[in-house]
C-alpha cells in the first residue's frame, strides 16, 4: 500500500505543482477559477480518455504514438506558458499595482486564463492518464497484495500530492503582492524550460532529433529524477540528472525566446529584478568576475578554479567600452600549494575623456578544491581583498565559487566550459554596505591550442537591497578567442580576447576586453 | 544574502561529498608513467577510450618535473622523488602527445582506443 500510495503521490505532485504555480500567478484575475475548475476537469477527462485508449496510441505512429503524443502536448503547454510570460511582463507592473481591484480584473482581461486552462489541462492530462492506468491496473489485478489497500494506497497519494501542491499555493500566497507576480513569472519561466526539455526527451526516444551527446552531465549521485525531491525539481525547473545535449538545447532555447520575446514585447518589464535574482541565483553555479560599477570599474575574465602548482604568473587585463571607459589590471601570482594560488593586483582605470588613476590594490586567493578532471567538474573557492586607492571609494571583498567542467560529445568538439559566481561586499570606513552579485559564464571549443572560440555571458547586479528590473542589472554576453603558446621551458603565453554586446538599457553598447598572461614553472 | 551564501556552499559540499563515492581512484583503471633521467617511460602509453582514467607519474629523479599536455589539457608538477595523480578523460579515440615541461625533450603519447 505504501509503495502505491508514493507512485501516486508522485504523479499527482507534479500536476499539482503546476496547478499551484499558475493559480497562484492569476491570483486576483477575473475568471480565474472559472478556468482552473476547466482546465482539471478537461485534463482529468481526457486522461480516462487516453488510459482506455493506451494501447491503440502506443501502436500508433510506429509504435513511437505515446512519445509524439506526449511531446506534442508538452510543447503546447510551453507554447502557452511563453505567451503567458510575455503577456504578464507587459501588463503585470500594473497589475500589481491595481491587484485587488475591480478595475483590475476588466483591466486584465480573461484572455491569457484559457491559455493557462491548456497549460492546466495538459498537466493534469499527463500525470492523470499515467495515474489512471496504473489504478486501473490495481483494480483489475488479482494481484498478491490485498487490492482494497492498494486502492487505499492510491487514493491517499492522490490526497497527499494535492495537499502538497495546496501547500505550495498558500505559501506562494504569503508572498507581498508586489513581488508574488514576478516569483510567480520567473516559476513559468523555468517551468516552461523544463517541459521543453521534457518534451525533447521524447523527441529523443521517437528517434526524430538527434541526441547532442548523452549524460551532458550525470548528476544521479547527487540527487535522483525519481525521488521525491528530484521529482519536485524536475518539474520546477526541469532537472534532469543525465540529460542529452537536445534537452539542455531546448531547455536554453525556451529560456532564451521567453526573455528576449519579454524584452522585445514588454520594453518596461515588470518589477522582477529580485525575485529573479533569487531564483537565478538559487540555480546557477558558476562565477563571474568582477561587477562593472557605475564607477567604471571594468575588468571582464572568467576565471579558472585550477591552481598551478609552482608556477608564477604575470597577466594584464583589459577592457574598454564604446562610451570609452577603459580599465586595466596587472597582476602576479604564483601557485604556492598544489591547492592554493595567490595574486596581487593593481588597478587603473580611466573614466571617458580623463586621465588614467591608479584605482586599487588588490590581494586575491583561489582555493582548489577537487582535483582537476576527478569529478564531473573542477570546483574552487575565490576570495579577494581590495583596497581602494581614491580617496572616498569604499574597499570591496570578493568570494564565492569557480567552477569548469570538460565536455567531448557536444558538437563533436572538445570543449571548456566554465563558471564564475562571486559575491562583492563593501568593507571598510567609506563602505556603504552594499552587496553586489555577478556571473559569469564561458564556453569554448578547443579545437586548436593556439585557437580556441567560445562564447561569453557576464551578469551583475550592482546592489542586491535595489537587484531592480532587468533594466537596473548589466547583462553582457559576446564571442572570444583563447589561446595559447607554449616556449617550454620557458614558460608560455595565454591570451584572451573577447567582444562583448551590451544586452539591456543599463549597459554600453559594447565592450573590447582582452587579456594576455605569462606563465613559467618554478 | 545569507540564503545565497548557504545555498551555494551547501550545493559546493554537496558536489563534493557526492563526488568522493562515485570517483574513488581506486575504482579507476590506474596506469603509471615514470620520470627517470628526464626521459618518460613507457613513452608511449595506452589507454582505454572514452573513460576516465588515473595516471600516477613518479618522478624517480631527484629534480623537480612537470608533466604536461597541450591535447589533453593537464599540466601538473610532480616534486624530485614523489608521484602525483592525474586524472585524464574521458577522450575519444586518437593520440595525444605530452611533454615534460622542465625537459622539453622528454616527449610520450596516450594512445587512446
Amino acid at each position: 500500500m505504501l509503495a502505491t500510495m508514493i507512485v501516486i503521490f508522485r504523479e499527482v505532485l507534479e500536476a499539482a505543482l503546476i496547478v499551484s504555480i499558475v493559480m497562484a500567478a492569476c491570483k486576483g484575475l477575473a475568471g480565474r477559477n472559472f478556468w482552473v475548475s476547466f482546465g482539471i476537469s478537461t485534463g482529468l477527462a481526457g486522461a480516462c480518455l487516453v488510459a482506455g485508449f493506451a494501447s491503440t496510441l502506443a501502436a500508433a505512429a510506429q509504435g513511437m504514438g505515446q512519445e509524439l503524443f506526449n511531446a506534442a502536448i508538452l510543447l503546447a503547454a510551453v507554447a502557452m506558458l511563453s505567451w503567458h510570460s510575455v503577456w504578464m511582463a507587459r501588463h503585470g507592473r500594473e497589475l500589481a499595482q491595481q491587484a485587488g481591484s475591480v478595475s483590475a480584473a476588466v483591466v486584465a482581461g480573461t484572455r491569457p486564463l484559457y491559455a493557462l486552462a491548456v497549460v492546466i489541462g495538459v498537466a493534469v492530462l499527463r500525470e492523470g492518464s499515467e495515474t489512471v492506468l496504473f489504478i486501473y491496473g490495481i483494480a483489475t489485478s488479482a494481484g498478491a497484495d490485498s487490492t482494497g489497500a492498494m486502492l487505499l494506497g492510491a487514493a491517499l497519494g492522490v490526497i497527499l500530492g494535492i495537499g502538497a501542491g495546496a501547500a505550495l499555493y498558500l505559501g506562494l500566497l504569503r508572498i507581498p503582492v508586489q513581488y508574488l507576480f514576478t516569483v510567480t513569472h520567473w516559476m513559468i519561466v523555468f517551468l516552461a524550460a523544463g517541459l521543453a526539455s521534457q518534451a525533447a526527451g521524447f523527441l529523443l526516444q521517437a528517434d526524430l532529433v538527434p541526441p547532442l551527446g548523452n549524460a551532458i552531465w550525470d548528476t544521479s549521485w547527487l540527487l535522483n529524477e525519481t525521488s521525491i525531491v528530484g521529482k519536485v525539481l524536475h518539474t520546477l525547473i526541469g532537472y534532469v540528472a543525465r540529460p542529452a545535449g537536445i534537452q539542455l538545447l531546448f531547455y536554453a532555447v525556451t529560456l532564451i525566446v521567453i526573455v528576449a520575446a519579454m524584452r522585445i514585447l514588454a520594453p518596461r518589464a515588470a518589477n522582477g529584478g529580485k525575485a529573479a535574482a533569487i531564483v537565478a541565483g538559487t540555480f546557477l553555479l558558476c562565477a563571474v568576475p568582477p561587477i562593472f560599477h557605475g564607477d567604471a570599474r571594468a575588468d571582464f575574465k572568467v576565471r579558472s578554479p585550477i591552481v598551478d602548482y609552482r608556477e608564477i604568473e604575470v597577466e594584464t587585463n583589459g577592457a574598454l567600452t564604446t562610451r570609452r571607459d577603459f580599465g586595466e589590471t596587472f597582476a602576479i601570482g604564483a601557485g604556492v600549494l598544489p591547492w592554493w594560488l595567490v595574486e596581487l593586483e593593481a588597478e587603473t582605470q580611466a573614466a571617458p575623456g580623463e586621465r588614467l588613476e591608479y584605482a586599487a590594490t588588490t590581494l586575491e586567493s583561489t582555493f582548489q578544491f577537487t582535483p582537476q578532471g576527478k569529478y564531473w567538474a573542477d570546483l574552487s573557492a575565490f576570495v579577494e581583498y581590495s583596497k581602494a586607492a581614491r580617496h572616498g571609494d569604499p574597499d570591496t571583498i570578493t568570494f564565492g565559487p569557480l567552477a569548469q567542467m570538460e565536455t567531448q560529445e557536444i558538437f563533436h568538439s572538445p570543449m571548456l566550459h566554465s563558471a564564475n559566481i562571486l559575491f562583492e561586499r563593501e568593507a571598510g570606513s567609506a563602505s556603504s554596505g552594499r552587496t553586489g552579485f555577478s556571473f559569469a559564464w564561458q564556453s569554448r571549443f578547443r579545437i586548436d591550442p593556439l585557437f580556441e572560440p567560445g562564447i561569453e555571458y557576464y551578469a551583475a547586479i550592482d546592489d542586491l537591497r535595489h537587484a531592480g528590473a532587468f533594466d537596473d542589472q548589466a547583462h553582457r554576453a559576446g564571442p572570444v578567442m583563447a589561446g595559447l603558446y607554449s616556449f617550454a621551458p620557458y614558460g608560455k603565453i595565454k591570451y584572451q580576447i573577447g567582444y562583448l554586446f551590451g544586452l539591456n538599457e543599463a549597459t554600453e553598447d559594447g565592450v573590447w576586453r582582452w587579456r594576455i598572461e605569462y606563465e613559467i614553472p618554478f | 544574502m545569507q540564503t545565497f551564501f548557504a545555498a551555494a556552499v551547501s550545493v559546493a559540499l554537496g558536489l563534493l561529498q557526492g563526488g568522493a563515492p562515485a570517483a574513488v581512484a581506486g575504482d579507476l583503471p590506474s596506469f603509471v608513467l615514470t620520470i627517470k633521467e628526464h626521459q618518460f617511460s613507457p613513452a608511449e602509453l595506452t589507454i582505454p577510450a572514452n573513460t576516465k582514467v588515473v595516471i600516477v607519474v613518479k618522478n624517480l629523479d631527484a629534480t623537480v618535473e612537470e608533466f604536461e599536455s597541450t591535447d589533453f589539457h593537464r599540466e601538473k608538477v610532480v616534486t624530485g622523488a614523489s608521484e602525483v595523480e592525474v586524472y585524464v578523460g574521458p577522450l575519444p579515440a586518437g593520440r595525444y602527445e605530452f611533454f615534460a615541461d622542465f625537459h622539453p625533450t622528454a616527449r610520450g603519447h596516450l594512445i587512446v582506443k
